[in-house]
């Protein structure tokens, strides 16, 4: 029994599944009154993916702490959030610099932990993800919605070391928990950033989010941007940005992060695997309410070209990033050369994957060809999703795995027209090879 | 700040219901930093993977923490707890710091905060070395307390950077061929101020009046304050509960672990334990009350203490040499301002 004389500081609190919550304790209109807009009016402008990135960040009123560490390709989102914020003296946002990626993901567990109801933003690249590995797969369970980790792909191990952007570093994380989201183009960039946390933060998913996409192909290189007035932005975010039902440690008396026994295992992951689910109903409606106050394309499971409204077609391309550009570009004239009917899906959900939807969409191709940009010891991570996602048909389409772009390296006219030809001949009823490495236009 | 006496009254932040062995001294530290911890000031601590840790937050067991019967009414004994992994405890309580920092600097949150950070000796020496000097040197005003019982005992008593020489651990076992760790450990007092910390100590609640006053300065440090604690530990050292504070005052009296607080600005004194040998007790006694140097010493068949093991004279002589040294860097430290 306490016998200490002071002051009290009585706040009414309620009880939540996780411990008590004192909503009061913190005052996030004031956080909200203090952000100072870094864009009023709609307006175009002239930037690069990582540029992109740090503006969409800027941005957000909820974002007031930036941590980082620098790493190839993704070094410029800091290094911009950083100029920016040391460019204006009303800010009250703070940069931090930690060091090492390890340090920067521990960061984002406290932080987050910390006030739930803030958005904690960081980017990353390749080994630098791979680095901070023992904590996003504690980050991935833990509930905490509100940490973004911005990936900018990069090919990830040393042996050798290569800074242009494939994506393997995302996919193998994608057991880390998080959502896993691609972009390409900076206006696609920028705007999945605006919509991640709004994903990862509603109620029925609290689940980190990793939106990514290319190193050096769009990390680095410019392309007109249609950036939109914070008051739209804060406006939009406060409509899915509801307050937390779960106490953090400053408004709160919880604890978080314990340890539990096996017999209580199985509930946790139960639970986290039915949270990151719930994205897949909650996404959507995300990107919805996007193009409906911004008129564009919100988040999507993947990006369409080419599906006619009615029947089938005869070879169905999946891919991802900046890339699919070029198929997109030839896919008529190379439909008119061979006399086939081509489509095709860019992913842009990757976790979870968007299963039903790619099964609904691909059911009526003949031969699915799958391109894999990143290393893996089997057909692809594409692939393999793929054909878990078509296994349920009475009778799937062929499904032909290839490699191409590794290394970030890029997939020319000539590479996608040989893809194509393997497709077709398997079309054709030839058989289907091991998947095969393509590059300028030869099969390695 | 308060009287000891008086804080002895205040409310833990450390509940009953932990797995910790009965008399751990890691408990008994938690229940001294938690009481001097209910000043008024809302607590978050924040710890990483170790005993203390799965021994305390272990679902569906008590949760071992907070603050009075029921959640207070009262915010500013409200308690919250992190835990993530070995290393991350130093970061994660920089982090809460920062969050803190900035709502209050946007007037987003009036009420103070004390972030407090636990680790043990392999999560802040070993693993986590990185994590513990970064903070430091970032200045970050944060308490941070290194339970140091010289082991990885959540893992099952391996050798730490923090290990004294001759003990024997499960990854340097003494044997005909070993006379156990072989290594002094790291200079880690050094170590913390050299890397910018505002208070350091090496201290338990068995000096309890200094570790109590000392706890107060470091919650009020304007930087890092860093507090190692010596950590008897009963399974690891082997010997039996109840001798906890009698061994932890022991080892800091005879200079294995000296007493010592060091502010910056201001220097530092070594507490209860003089610079000359023969004024401070004899090195075997504290060897005879663990078994882990039970290759040096043994108990002394006519029943006056401890005496050296028949071939082991030179291993003992080496300790001495150690302790020796020990106590003299301390003192070369306490001079740094």
């Amino acid at each position: 029994m306490s016998t200490i004389e002071r002051p009290l500081l009585p706040l009414p609190h309620e009880t939540t599944p996780s411990g008590e919550l004192y909503g009061s304790a913190i005052d996030l209109a004031r956080v909200r009154a203090a952000h100072v807009e870094l864009c009023t009016e709609r307006e175009t402008v002239t930037v690069d993916g990582n540029t992109a990135a740090a503006l969409a960040t800027l941005q957000m009123w909820r974002c007031v702490l930036f941590a980082g560490f620098p790493i190839t390709p993704s070094t410029k989102w800091i290094e911009t959030v950083a100029a920016r914020i040391a460019d204006e003296p009303r800010s009250r946002k703070r940069v931090k610099l930690l060091e090492a990626e390890h340090a920067v993901a521990d960061y984002l567990v406290g932080a987050a932990a910390a006030c739930r109801d803030l958005v904690f933003p960081t980017a990353t690249s390749s080994v630098g993800l791979d680095h901070m590995t023992e904590t996003t797969r504690s980050l991935g369970a833990s509930g905490l919605g509100n940490v973004m980790l911005i990936d900018v792909y990069r090919a990830t191990a040393n042996f050798p070391l290569c800074i242009e952007g494939d994506p393997s570093d995302t996919l193998a994380h994608r057991d880390d928990g998080f959502i896993q989201i691609c972009a390409r183009g900076k206006q696609q960039i920028y705007d999945t950033i605006l919509q991640a946390p709004c994903v990862g933060m509603h109620a029925d998913v609290l689940t980190p989010t990793m939106p990514g996409f290319y190193g050096i192909k769009d990390s680095h290189r410019s392309a007109r941007l249609i950036q939109e007035p914070d008051r739209e932005i804060h406006a939009f975010q406060d409509e899915w940005m509801r307050p937390c039902p779960l106490p953090g440690l400053i408004n709160g008396d919880t604890a978080l992060g314990n340890c539990v026994t096996s017999k209580h295992f199985q509930g946790f992951k139960l639970s986290q695997r039915r949270r990151l689910e719930n994205a897949l109903r909650v996404l959507p409606a995300v990107g919805a309410s996007f193009e409906r106050r911004f008129g564009r394309p919100g988040l999507a499971f993947f990006d369409e070209t080419g599906w006619p409204e009615k029947g089938g077609v005869d070879i169905a391309v999946v891919g991802m990033g900046p890339d699919f550009g070029t198929f997109e570009t030839l896919r008529e004239s190379y439909q008119a050369y061979a006399g086939l009917r081509v489509a095709g899906i860019a992913m842009r959900l990757l976790t979870p994957f968007p299963s039903e939807a790619v099964r609904r969409r691909l059911a009526q191709a003949r031969v699915v060809l799958v391109v894999n940009q990143a290393h893996h010891q089997g057909r692809g991570h594409l692939t393999l999703d793929v054909v878990d996602a078509l296994s349920t048909l009475p009778d799937p389409p062929r499904v032909v795995p290839a490699f191409a772009g590794l290394g970030g390296a890029d997939v020319s006219e000539a590479t996608w027209e040989r893809m194509l030809e393997e497709a077709r001949a398997v079309r054709d009823g030839g058989a289907v090879a091991p998947a095969a490495f393509y590059h300028e236009g030869r099969a390695l | 700040m308060s009287g000891y006496k008086e804080t002895a009254t205040h409310e833990s932040c450390f509940r009953p219901g932990s797995t910790l062995c009965a008399g751990c001294m890691e408990a008994i530290a938690f229940q001294s930093v938690g009481r001097v911890t209910d000043n008024g000031v809302k607590t978050i601590f924040t710890i990483g993977t170790s005993c203390a840790e799965v021994s305390s937050l272990a679902f569906p067991n008590v949760v071992a923490w907070g603050r009075g019967e029921a959640p207070p009414d009262d915010f500013s004994r409200s308690f919250a707890i992190l835990h993530n992994v070995f290393e991350s405890a130093p970061t994660l309580a920089e982090a809460v710091r920062d969050v803190a920092d900035v709502l209050t600097d946007h007037g987003a949150l009036s009420a103070p905060i004390q972030v407090i950070s636990a680790s043990g000796d392999g999560g802040a020496l070993a693993i986590g070395l990185r994590s513990l000097l970064h903070t430091i040197h970032r200045r970050t005003r944060v308490t941070v307390i290194v339970l140091v019982n010289e082991i990885f005992a959540n893992t099952g008593f391996q050798y730490s950077p923090a290990t004294t020489p001759f003990a024997s651990t499960s990854t340097t076992p003494s044997g005909a061929a070993s006379s156990g760790n072989p290594a002094p450990p790291l200079d880690y007092l050094h170590l913390a101020i050299a890397a910018g910390a505002g208070l350091v100590a090496q201290l338990s609640p068995a000096h309890g009046k200094l570790f109590q006053k000392t706890m107060e300065k470091a919650l009020a440090c304007e930087t890092t304050a860093v507090v190692f604690v010596p950590s008897p530990c009963i399974t690891g050292w082997k010997f039996e509960d109840g001798e906890t504070m009698q061994i932890a005052t022991l080892g800091a009296r005879c200079g294995v672990f000296p007493a010592f607080v060091w502010e910056r600005g201001k220097g530092g004194a070594v507490k209860d334990c003089p610079r000359e040998a023969h004024e401070r007790p004899p090195v075997e006694g504290f060897l005879g009350t663990q078994r882990r140097f039970n290759h040096l010493v043994r108990r002394d068949p006519a029943g006056n203490g401890y005496q050296v093991r028949d071939g082991s004279e030179a291993d003992v002589d080496q300790f001495r040499a150690w302790t020796q040294s020990n106590v003299e860097r301390l003192y070369a430290l306490a001079e740094l301002r």
